[in-house]
């Protein structure tokens, strides 16, 4: 495989020209709008529906619960329904939809529904929940409960030196894609056709399945994807429902593309957390034992939050290793938007818990940060607190010691507390801080972080991800996967892969449409899997394909034919690939997933190999936080990540680049809270995340060591970039200001609450 | 009301309502698609387009102010000969992901290209560019294509000189 070369992507020009199409640039003829009625309250019971006369009803089509065959997204549960039925659970709850042959007709007929509640007692904390009396979902409110425990932690706190404890909160996040939900049903002879703006055909097709009880022919196609992050996971799977239902009802083509105010008030966010950690700890700073408690709030059904808080518990350790464990983990409903995926998928929350436990201990024993990391950082041979050895591809301590190399860590601090130093005292003094407009607080934090790669635990083997590889009648290969492109560069790394394990170029390499009638279910496109699951696959059928073409030239030629970069050879003979493929373009190839053998979780129990390999990372952010306005800025960030093999170099530096400005977000801008029920953001003015001004410096530089399994020893990378940046920053503030910071997001306010800055006089 | 204005170097007659935002005139009365809807609100920069030689979000224009303006969008300007320059800047750093605030960035960087005075710093890149939002890339690669092009002095003043005499409209 070629060394890290400048793999151009397949989709950019097309998208820089604004050629491609995504789902509201699609001309459909004879098109009907959809839209919701949602409720007022978060949590009451649905008296009345009550549809004005005085509106012509027969101009529209309307849809309640009553209507819908399955009344329920088909996830890992069944308890959200697709339109409320007789109850609702949050603000914003779909109760009714309706579609009309245009906008206008469609918002009168809105105006005109009135629905009757009889408000009930809510509950909002994620704490409460569970004792509030409010009974959301089963008996107690808890979506998932996991105990995981290892070794014996009543010894560890006999034998440690100190206790070190941690609360850390975070909060919801918007993942802000620029493009909103959007998905069209059009109906079909006996069925139903869904296309838009998805990560996750397979998941749409699976719940509109269960909602027609399997008496709707389905199909789902994925249009362009302008962004996605996890929140079109899950989320796509109602509005296909209601689209579905409209199109059904009414006959036409029926569209639902959220504005961006419906889409931020409405849709998912990232499980606001809360972590208590209680260490034991040696007077050097080694962890012997860790006693966590971990909660996440899943909001109002439970989507997919048992397998986010499943990742959660099992990244809570985080880049270290720790003899005797204890995580107590559990995702509770709230009368909020259900909690749904987002980049990180429970990791972020997890490793912010531990890099500010980290933070502490080096407060508390009077250590540098650096070195309550380095002490503790995990080694090949060790056991995760599901018992599991890292056997192969471990770099937590070599993407760690690579950071602090490439940003002079050690150095920089040193320097910086010296040049805050006159600039504190003045804060404290109560005297102006700024003796000259440089006069800024400058602070240098670090994290270190993983990701398990693919998903959590059994996934892989349940999901089993089928690819197929066809050939044209040019002998150009095609593949058949349904794994979909929303931004990361999965196209053009399906093809380089393809392409190199062939020994072809890869524009010769074809991807079909993205279609559940054509391409068979690799699984969803998530998790970090797509490069290092699929990926695998290509590979596999790329030397079965090779191999049934040498078959058949044997049975034609009677020779043995062997295959060098791109060749068939045997002899006197040499014969190209595509005029191979071409002759023989009837062979057909097909590949299913399960992980090696030796992989074993067990997820009733918590024990074993809960990923077949992590990713690694560490970062170092360098802050600036002005002593007056207490405005925080990273201005330069470096970071160091080793995920196997990088197919795509340049496009991997990308992820990694985006990825770390998404948590520099969540770390210091992205702030969403409840105002009497409701999220109290409603677009990109109240809900700010940053612009190229905030945006630092990146260094970035990617380490190899090759997973075994992986294609060229590739891992994932999608969402390793995002987990670790906000502990880096917040890491910052911690060495600035000599105290602990414990919640996300950080922003001035925060500072001004905790006393830090100029009072008023 | 009836307006007449110029999109892409055509001239155009419309009856519309006065309030209709230029938006869905171009996306919808004249399938003109390529400029994107992201907010509605003029927040996010999607919908960039250039109306008289600057660039403007297309949803806070109203119909009642395009009387005799000359709009570029996207679909103009890939048609222009400097085109491909900055077309192969963005594809050759890797500016590109999801592309749905790219054409907005795309319009945004002509613009910038053509009114500003050389040599341009990385913090006036930035100013012009912060009415853009991408939430994919980190902004890095954006930055990088952009500086390029803005050090080629033979493309900005290619597209200076196209502004001047076709796509400022002045």
């Amino acid at each position: 495989m070629d060394l890290n070369p400048k793999d151009l992507r397949v989709d950019a020009a097309e998208k820089v020209r604004g050629e491609t199409h995504y789902i509201a640039d699609e001309k459909i003829p004879d098109l009907w709008y959809a839209g919701t009625v949602r409720s007022a309250h978060a949590r009451a019971k649905i008296l009345a529906i009550k549809f004005d006369p005085a509106f012509d009803w027969q101009s529209v089509a309307v849809v309640t619960a009553k209507d819908v065959p399955n009344n329920y997204v088909a996830m890992i549960e069944t308890d959200m329904p697709f339109l409320a039925d007789g109850v609702v659970n949050y603000i914003g709850e779909p109760i009714v939809i309706i579609a009309a042959p245009n906008k206008e007709l469609l918002q009168q007929a809105i105006q005109h529904v009135r629905i009757e509640y009889e408000p009930l007692p809510a509950v909002f904390d994620l704490l409460a929940s569970e004792t509030s009396g409010v009974h959301i979902y089963g008996e107690k409110n808890v979506f998932k409960e996991i105990l995981i425990e290892k070794g014996d932690l009543e010894a560890a706190k006999a034998a440690a030196a100190a206790t070190v404890e941690i609360e850390t909160r975070t909060g919801f996040q918007e993942h802000l894609y620029l493009e909103p939900q959007g998905l069209i049903a059009i109906p079909k002879q006996n069925g139903v056709e869904v296309r838009g703006s998805m990560q996750c055909p397979y998941y749409i097709k699976g719940a509109l399945d269960k909602m027609f009880d399997g008496k709707m022919a389905v199909t789902v196609v994925q249009s362009a994807t302008g962004g996605a992050f996890g929140g079109k996971e899950d989320y796509p799977s109602l509005i296909a429902g209601h689209v579905a239902l409209l199109a059904a009802k009414c006959g036409h083509p029926v569209a639902m593309i959220f504005d961006r105010e419906e889409d931020v008030r409405y849709t998912t966010k990232r499980h606001p957390s809360y972590i208590k950690s209680q260490a034991y700890v040696t007077r050097d700073g080694r962890l012997l034992g860790l006693d966590l408690t971990l909660y996440l709030d899943g909001g109002a059904y439970s989507t997919l939050s048992p397998v986010v808080l499943s990742r959660a518990a099992l990244t809570a350790t985080g880049c270290y290793f720790v003899p005797h464990v204890r995580i107590h983990a559990k995702a509770v409903a709230t009368n909020t938007v259900p909690s749904g995926a987002f980049r990180g998928f429970g990791g972020p929350q997890a490793v912010f818990g531990i890099e500010m436990l980290m933070e502490k201990m080096a407060l508390t024993l009077k250590l540098s940060p650096r070195q309550v990391r380095q002490i503790n950082l995990i080694e090949p041979g060790q056991t995760t607190a599901t018992g599991q050895v890292l056997k192969y591809s471990v770099s937590a301590r070599e993407t760690f010691e690579d950071v602090l190399a490439q940003s002079d860590y050690e150095r920089k601090r040193e320097q910086y507390i010296a040049w805050n130093q006159p600039i504190l005292t003045r804060l404290r003094q109560g005297r102006f801080p700024k003796q000259d407009q440089n006069d800024v607080l400058k602070g240098i934090g670090i994290s270190a972080f993983l990701h398990g790669a693919g998903f959590t635990g059994t996934g892989e083997n349940k999901i089993q991800g089928k690819i197929r590889i066809e050939l044209n009648a040019a002998g150009q290969p095609i593949i058949y996967s349904a794994q979909t492109e929303m931004g990361q560069g999965e196209q053009t790394v399906f093809k380089k892969i393809l392409a190199e394990a062939l020994g072809i170029e890869r524009d010769r390499v074809l991807l079909s449409e993205v279609n559940t009638d054509i391409v068979p279910n690799s699984g969803p496109t998530v998790a970090s899997r797509s490069t290092m699951v699929i990926g695998s696959l290509l590979i596999d059928a790329a030397q079965e394909m090779i191999a049934q073409l040498s078959c058949r030239l044997r049975d034609e030629y009677g020779d043995d034919f062997e295959y060098r970069q791109g060749y068939f050879w045997t002899g006197e003979k040499i014969l190209p690939f595509e005029s191979v493929a071409r002759r023989y373009h009837d062979i057909v190839i097909e590949k299913q997933y399960c992980h090696p053998a030796f992989i074993k979780f067990d997820d009733t129990k918590w024990k074993g190999d809960a990923y077949p390999c992590f990713s690694w990372a560490a970062a170092v952010a360098e802050i600036e936080v002005d002593p007056v306005t207490l405005e925080i800025k990273v201005t330069r960030y470096y970071t160091s990540h080793e995920i196997g093999k990088a197919i795509n170099y340049d496009q991997a530096v990308a992820q990694i680049q985006g990825g770390s400005l998404q948590g520099i977000g969540w770390a210091l801008y992205e702030k969403v809270e409840l105002k009497d029920g409701q999220f109290d953001v409603s677009g990109f003015t109240d809900y700010i995340v940053p612009t190229v001004m905030e945006a630092p410096e990146f260094h970035v530089r990617i380490l190899e060591n090759p997973y075994p399994f992986g294609p060229f020893g590739a891992k994932g990378l999608g969402e390793l970039p995002f987990v670790g940046a906000a502990p880096a920053v917040v890491s910052a503030l911690w060495m600035i200001f000599g105290r602990e910071f414990n919640r996300l997001p950080v922003l001035p306010e925060l500072l001004h609450a905790l006393g830090i800055g100029l009072r008023a006089r | 009301m009836q307006i007449r204005f110029f999109v892409n170097g055509k001239e155009v007659e419309l009856s519309v309502s006065p309030k209709r935002r230029l938006l869905d005139i171009l996306r919808e009365d004249l399938d003109l698609v390529g400029t994107k809807e992201g907010c509605g609100k003029g927040e996010c920069g999607a919908c960039t387009v250039v109306m008289n030689g600057l660039a403007v979000n297309s949803c806070l224009v109203p119909a009642f102010q395009l009387d005799q303006c000359h709009i570029f969008t996207i679909e103009g300007l890939r048609e222009r000969p400097w085109f491909p320059l900055l077309e192969r800047a963005y594809v050759d750093h890797g500016a590109v992901q999801c592309g749905f605030c790219t054409t907005g960035f795309v319009m945004s960087t002509a613009a910038l290209l053509a009114n500003a005075a050389p040599p341009l710093s990385l913090e006036q890149i930035k100013w012009q560019l912060a009415g853009n939002i991408c939430r994919c890339t980190g902004y890095a690669k954006i930055l990088a294509a952009v500086m390029d092009l803005s050090q080629q002095q033979s493309v900005v003043n290619e597209i200076k000189l196209d502004w001047q005499s076709a796509i400022g409209g002045r």
